[in-house]
């Protein structure tokens, strides 16, 4: 991840910017409209993450870029089902899964909630990072 | 309707909020099939989208963007010249 920043300085102009885009290392929620009905279980998904942010601080920390600006936002994606969502999440992403019972509690919530749609939550940091002084 | 990710988008205010992708020829990193670079390329200058999934890059160049140029390959593997971007975007990919 290092390397990648590294290179990336290399192809920039002098006042371009590096922005990255990553999940943050909080658990990811399935909800029915604002009604919490578990949790993804990823299992390496807080290193992974907790490794772009480190990757972000070496590179600063080196002096090779100084961050400009960070913000957070929440990315849904939503299925027609739970079934369809819980597909998508095991297929796309790395080794996370959900659990039955979260299955199970969504199925309830959809019947309370008629027309909602299943969705998961993860919050997303965007950073930006300008060449540094070294 | 099938799986929907971010129809809020969320994702594009945010990034409009600390960058202008105007007129700026920008990297992309881990471009997958383009569901981010769809959202923004009408407004930069150009765009080279970068990823190894030969299934998803596919995707992306189906669209046929005019100013997005897609190449399947990884962040190792990508060798443009110096100085020749003003944004590189890791796209979930850092």
């Amino acid at each position: 991840m290092v390397d990648a920043l590294r290179r990336a300085l290399g192809m920039l102009t002098l006042d371009g910017i590096v922005v990255d885009v990553h999940p943050t290392a909080a658990a990811s929620a399935i909800e029915v409209e604002a009604e919490i009905t578990g949790y993804v279980e990823a299992c390496d998904a807080p290193l992974r993450h907790a490794a772009a942010g480190a990757a972000l601080a070496a590179v600063v920390g080196q002096g090779l870029f100084a961050i400009d600006q960070a913000v957070e936002f929440t990315f849904y994606t939503y299925g027609d089902t739970i079934e369809e969502l819980r597909n998508y999440v095991q297929e796309n992403w790395n080794d996370a899964r959900l659990d039955d019972a979260t299955v199970s509690r969504t199925r309830d919530a959809l019947r309370r909630s008629r027309g909602a749609r299943p969705r998961s939550r993860e919050r997303v940091v965007v950073t930006t990072l300008r060449r540094g002084r070294a | 309707m099938a799986i929907e990710e971010d129809p809020e988008g969320h994702e594009l205010r945010a990034l409009d909020t600390v960058v202008s992708f105007a007129s700026r020829r920008v990297l992309e990193i881990g471009c997958g099939d383009g569901r981010l670079t769809l959202r923004y390329a009408d407004k930069a200058a150009s765009v080279i989208a970068i990823d190894p999934d030969a299934e998803a890059v596919a995707a992306l160049a189906a669209e046929r963007l005019p100013n997005v140029e897609v190449r399947q390959v990884g962040a190792e593997g990508v060798d443009l010249p110096p100085h020749s971007v003003d944004i590189v975007l890791f796209a979930w990919s850092l």
